[in-house]
């Protein structure tokens, strides 16, 4: 409005790409290696890989409270708080409860991390390919809407992002869990060894295997071109890798794209809503708010790719309403917002195990051990809830630190504590059902600083997920019985959805506009220079973490975009 | 500098942690400086005493040396609802008040087996109130805690590596450690 014709050629780009966590960073890259000049909007810090890693190497000692968060915080922020991954040393990449407020209709714990590179900075690390078992599944039992793609489409795509991510891995041969690009694996220590064996004996289609985790366990070329490094098993992956042991965008695909000349990366802009072009039917750019000056600018570019991140994806678009789009974006059938689903971790095991001791472990293992493949109804239907579950597998010498007593002996222990016997713990994985009635909408008068609404998000449990859960303590207390463990513990937590910080859907994928928002590229039905690529397109959740499909979908949603661009089509 | 701050500091300074000292060098104050709740020199003695009964010092500095109880203080501090910071100087108090009951003096001044005794029967729940047990489980985790982390420990005793000396191995032989 108002601009001269040659501000807007400055802020005019081929693509503009909203967010530069997991899935923005890849969509960066891949339009910048390929000559588009590419904007990245970021609506927090700027975090630099390395100089803004500022705990990265401090030592326990150094910090107030040796990691732990006191009171005052856990009162300020409850939300954050329960985040597994939040500490002293990792509170600078969270959001606090307060700064961005959101409305809690159901329990809903939103974990977010507004700076460049999103979450992908404090992400879990594990990446497995989906399987036509997973993508086939809603057509199969019946629930959602069928995927508009098979395995077939994705597996280019997965070999694609793991080869520049850079994933260690064994070839397992499983169909359920197809192999992928791997470097090699971090092997599993001897009761993780003796377990797999336990089980194969027994079960069929019970595997255990070493988790499969974006770790440069031994780089290849195209790493060390990134300046990434070998993973030497810090552990401290949260806090940000200053080897570049681990895959996020600010070790990897950012500073990719921006070695190209080709990207600009704008942080501290929150984009307001995509603009609408009701004669060219098309998308002609964004308004941004500066979050320093609150002024407002618009960007233009021949691409939108949204990726701010599942549910703030879906924030933006119901938000960008024009006479053509009353109720958001490319929602023409009212179901923007609606199917959001997510994973169920509110279940976990332990025991312990007396074999096996003459081996221990020694160094650390970043993969943190084994992973079991669903295995429930996995072939067919065969029990009364629908899907499944994955589970971690680990285990660990425990120390022979004694709690009793005080003294010389008492001190003696507690610095030469020797060890104790084999500890094994178990934790669930499971899949849950995209319904109508799990949503996120708009509330209809609270706004944020920069005049957008809140988000308000009803997701809760279903009785699939109960019954499924209560399936997961079955069967993992007769495998931990028929592997000889003892003090079988059943962890039923009490955990809101949403603290599984793997939320999806929303905006999902399907081959009908009439059921769903995007078509089998992630282009919006209605307006096809628009593409989701984030963990909103998701038409099913599955069982496997999610962020190496979303890097496969946007990369592959990339290319068609560019394709369509050299026709002329977009 | 006078004596007293220059041994406080070296205290610290030897635990690594993060504390900061009292604003006043006033005689009968804590030396560490606290947002919630007051606690006085003999009360922080007594802390040290009780702290360096767990963890003593042997040819190895003790929790004392490292300043665990200055870092006990400072968790009571920011980690606990008001009620438990009260209670953990009521507890201490009574600690007190019982040693001076069973052995006619302050614990601080009890002998090695005395001040034990005291400790182990509390350990055992015998013959003490609820508050000195829960006095004494916060002050024993967090002890432990601070000096197992202190920069001491971490750099002489058991030292933290960020990138461990040896790859990782899940079949360890035990008999190697």
């Amino acid at each position: 409005m108002g601009d001269i014709k040659g501000m807007v050629k400055e802020r005019t780009y081929d693509a503009i790409v909203i967010g530069s966590g997991m899935s923005g960073g890849w969509a960066a890259k891949e339009f910048t290696e390929k000559g588009l000049k590419t904007l990245v909007l970021e609506r927090g810090r700027d975090v630099k890989h390395i100089n803004d890693y500022p705990t990265a190497s401090m030592y326990p000692y150094e910090f107030e409270h040796l990691g732990e968060m006191p009171l005052g915080d856990k009162k300020a922020n409850p939300i954050i708080n329960k985040c597994y991954a939040y500490g002293e040393d990792t509170a600078h990449f969270f959001v606090k409860d307060k700064e961005h407020p959101y409305i809690q209709e159901k329990p809903f714990d939103w974990i977010r991390g507004y700076q460049v590179g999103g979450r992908s900075l404090m992400w879990a690390r594990a990446t497995q390919r989906w399987s036509d078992f997973d993508y086939e599944g809603p057509a199969r039992d019946g629930f959602a809407i069928d995927w508009p793609i098979r395995y077939k489409d994705m597996a280019p795509w997965y070999s694609h992002v793991e080869k520049f991510a850079g994933i260690s891995g064994d070839r397992d041969g499983l169909a359920q869990l197809p192999d992928g690009e791997f470097l090699p694996p971090f092997p599993l220590n001897a009761v993780e060894d003796y377990f797999k064996k336990k089980m194969h004996e027994k079960y069929e289609h019970r595997h255990v295997i070493s988790e499969r985790i974006a770790h440069l366990s031994k780089p290849n070329p195209i790493h060390l071109e990134q300046g990434r490094g070998q993973c030497l098993s810090r552990d401290l992956c949260a806090r940000g890798c200053p080897l570049g042991g681990y895959f996020c965008s600010n070790s990897s695909t950012i500073p990719w794209a921006a070695k190209t000349g080709n990207l600009t990366l704008r942080p501290f802009s929150v984009v307001h809503s995509v603009i609408y072009d009701e004669q060219k039917n098309k998308a002609t750019g964004v308004r941004v708010i500066d979050t320093n000056t609150k002024e407002a600018i618009e960007y233009y570019a021949k691409v939108i790719f949204v990726n701010a991140g599942a549910l703030n994806s879906n924030l933006l678009l119901l938000n960008s309403t024009s006479r053509r789009f009353p109720n958001g974006f490319g929602n023409d059938n009212g179901l923007m917002g609606k199917f959001v689903a997510f994973h169920n971790y509110s279940a976990r095991m332990s025991a312990q195990y007396d074999g096996l001791k003459e081996f221990t472990t020694i160094g650390r293992n970043p993969a943190g051990g084994g992973y079991m493949p669903r295995f429930r109804n996995l072939f067919k239907q065969e029990t009364n809830f629908l899907r499944g579950y994955a589970a971690g597998f680990s285990a660990y010498r425990s120390s022979g630190r004694q709690s009793d007593g005080v003294g010389i002996s008492f001190k003696e222990n507690l610095l030469n504590p020797g060890i104790g016997p084999w500890k094994v713990g178990s934790h669930m994985m499971g899949e849950t059902i995209p319904k109508e009635t799990n949503f996120v909408s708009l509330d209809p008068l609270q706004k944020d600083d920069w005049g957008i609404p809140l988000l308000k998000i009803s997701v809760v449990y279903d009785e699939n997920d109960e019954k499924m859960k209560k399936d997961y303590f079955e069967q993992f207390t007769e495998m931990f019985t028929t592997a000889g463990f003892t003090n079988i513990q059943l962890q039923d937590s009490t955990q809101n959805p949403g603290i599984d910080v793997h939320e999806m859907g929303g905006i999902r994928m399907g081959a009908d506009p009439k059921t769903s928002l995007l078509n089998k590229w992630n282009q919006l039905h209605a307006c096809k220079n628009v593409y989701v690529t984030d963990g909103a397109c998701m038409t099913s959740t599955s069982t496997q973490n999610p962020s190496l499909t979303f890097m496969a979908l946007t990369a592959r949603a990339a290319d068609h975009a560019m394709t369509q661009l050299k026709r002329g089509d977009l | 500098m006078e004596r007293r701050s220059a041994i406080r500091n070296l205290v610290v300074i030897t635990g690594g942690f993060m504390l900061l000292p009292s604003c006043k060098n006033t005689p009968g104050k804590a030396s560490v400086g606290l947002k919630n709740f007051k606690i006085n020199a003999s009360q922080e003695n007594l802390l040290a005493e009780i702290a360096s009964t767990i963890i003593p010092a042997t040819n190895i500095a003790g929790a004392k040396e490292v300043g665990a109880h200055l870092f006990v203080l400072k968790m009571v501090d920011d980690m606990y609802e008001k009620e438990v910071q009260q209670n953990f100087i009521t507890g201490l108090d009574y600690l007190e008040a019982d040693a001076k009951r069973q052995f006619d003096q302050s614990f601080a001044n009890c002998n090695a087996d005395q001040k034990q005794k005291v400790l182990l029967d509390i350990e055992s729940k015998k013959g003490y109130s609820k508050e000195v047990f829960d006095f004494y489980a916060i002050m024993k985790q967090r002890t432990i805690e601070g000096y197992l982390n202190s920069k001491y420990v971490m750099t002489n005793i058991i030292k933290y590596e960020f990138i461990p000396s040896h790859k990782y191995d899940g079949y360890y032989p035990v008999k190697n450690l």
